[in-house]
């Protein structure tokens, strides 16, 4: 039984380029809240909903009204054995994404065009490129691009007891804080095309799901070499939000907003920069440094009230 | 001529000791360190290089140094952060090497830093391992959908037109 509820969504800003998507017959329908932005997800099997949600962003939440900022569509045609089976098609408004004869392929694409929309359109959060866990109160940011070796480290930091925040994207509130968007981790094996991706839920690695938001107590910029030894050096507040905004989704949609909250992110924490080697021991340093990081704040907490 | 330094089309954001610059129309951010910071500021059209530097050396504490203010201005050019009618000027043709030379060792800390960043396009920076190269560029990072990656655009972990094996 699914927990979406059944709305016809209606974009906030139409166009006659998506009026025409909308004749296409759509028969079951729903819309959703994520990170401040409304989606509406739409196919024309009354069935196939439910079989979407599981693709849905993590922590959405029902939405109650039907004017959204973001429409999917998800076409599934009969099947025709003589034309190469059923056609698929996949739209984000009115462009058509895929065409396919796979649903699992469609579905698949779909899950990753709701996340990269929900991440370039929120205006409440700052999406960065990142993987995150939670360790003694505070975030630990891995920003980096794909393949870069942001799950590895991060699959590492939960087995080693770290909370689970992301593999994929760090959302940052205006007071720079992370907040959790813990979808399942996309574990490869040996790199390159003939190994594929494995998601892994963090229960799998001994690991628990972070709720709350956290202050960010390091920032990881690191280029992953074979054998290398974990030495990084401090990076200022500035270099180190430049190095951030490289891998930040709405940074020329939404600047101000972008620099705000990655200054205010890098603003307590300790960001270090190097090439690291094998994830296990650069994982173990990560952790030691940030309950470095907590102490010395105590301390000068203490300090400041012996005063 | 004065130098004057842009102040529109721009974002900026102080942070203790450095200023964060966004160029709208260029999508480029920059971090300036103090010394470029201050010469940026000051850089207003009624100051000459010789008030602006004054004004630097009021600020840091130390001599005041014309060479410094027009390495400042050169690469706050360079960053294209100055008006137009002001790069001129601004360019003495000097290098690094003969502006730290000329400047002295003593001075290197007061050295202008202006380092830059090319903001990315959602699209960029959200580029994720996607699971079908269909109606993706070549090179966006993928892994294998099919359990055949013969049949795939996906080789090596990138997208591509030629087809997996």
């Amino acid at each position: 039984m699914s927990s979406l509820p059944s709305l016809s969504p209606r974009l906030r800003q139409g166009s006659g380029r998506m009026e025409r998507i909308d004749r296409l017959g759509w028969r079951s329908a729903t819309c959703f809240d994520s990170h401040g932005l409304r989606v509406g997800l739409r196919c024309n099997q009354p069935g196939l909903l439910e079989r979407l949600e599981p693709h849905l962003p993590p922590g959405w939440k029902a939405a109650a009204s039907p004017v959204v900022d973001q429409v999917f569509s998800l076409w599934v045609g009969r099947s025709h054995p003589t034309r190469g089976g059923r056609h698929i098609h996949l739209y984000a408004g009115p462009s058509r994404r895929l065409r396919t004869s796979s649903l699992d392929e469609a579905l698949a694409l779909l899950e990753s065009e709701i996340r990269q929309g929900v991440a370039a359109g929120s205006c409440r959060r700052t999406f960065v490129h990142a993987g995150v866990v939670g360790w003694a109160g505070r975030a630990i940011l891995v920003p980096g691009r794909s393949r870069s070796g942001k799950t590895t480290l991060v699959a590492e930091l939960v087995r080693a007891g770290a909370t689970y925040y992301s593999d994929e994207f760090a959302p940052l509130d205006g007071r720079g804080r992370v907040h959790p968007f813990p979808k399942l981790l996309s574990v490869r094996g040996e790199a390159g095309c003939d190994v594929h991706v494995r998601p892994t839920r963090p229960e799998e690695l001994g690991g628990v799901v972070g709720r709350e938001p956290l202050p960010v107590g390091l920032v990881v910029l690191a280029s992953y070499r074979p054998g290398a030894d974990w030495r990084p050096v401090p990076v200022g507040p500035g270099q180190a939000v430049l190095e951030m905004l490289a891998h930040t989704v709405p940074a020329r949609l939404r600047p101000a907003a972008s620099l705000r909250a990655l200054a205010r992110a890098v603003a307590g924490a300790r960001v270090l920069k190097g090439e690291r080697g094998e994830a296990p021991e650069t994982a173990a340093k990560l952790l030691e440094a940030v309950e470095e990081r907590v102490r010395s704040s105590r301390r000068r907490a203490g300090q400041r009230g012996m005063r | 001529m004065n130098p004057v330094a842009r102040r529109k089309g721009l974002v900026v954001r102080e942070l203790p000791g450095e200023l964060l610059v966004y160029d709208l129309e260029r999508h480029q951010a920059h971090c300036l360190n103090e010394t470029a910071a201050v010469v940026f500021r000051a850089a207003d059209g009624h100051r000459s290089v010789l008030d602006i530097a004054e004004h630097l050396a009021g600020s840091s504490g130390s001599e005041a140094d014309a060479e410094v203010v027009r390495m400042a201005l050169e690469r706050l050019a360079d960053a294209r952060l100055l008006e137009s009618a002001a790069e001129a000027e601004a360019r003495p043709g000097m290098s690094r090497r003969d502006a730290m030379r000329r400047v002295g060792l003593g001075a290197a800390v007061l050295l202008p830093v202006v380092t830059s960043v090319l903001a990315p396009t959602p699209t960029e920076a959200a580029a994720t391992c996607v699971s079908s190269c269909s109606g993706q560029p070549n090179g966006t990072p993928c892994s294998c959908f099919s359990s055949d990656p013969c049949t795939e655009s996906c080789v090596s972990g990138l997208c591509s037109d030629g087809g997996g094996c």
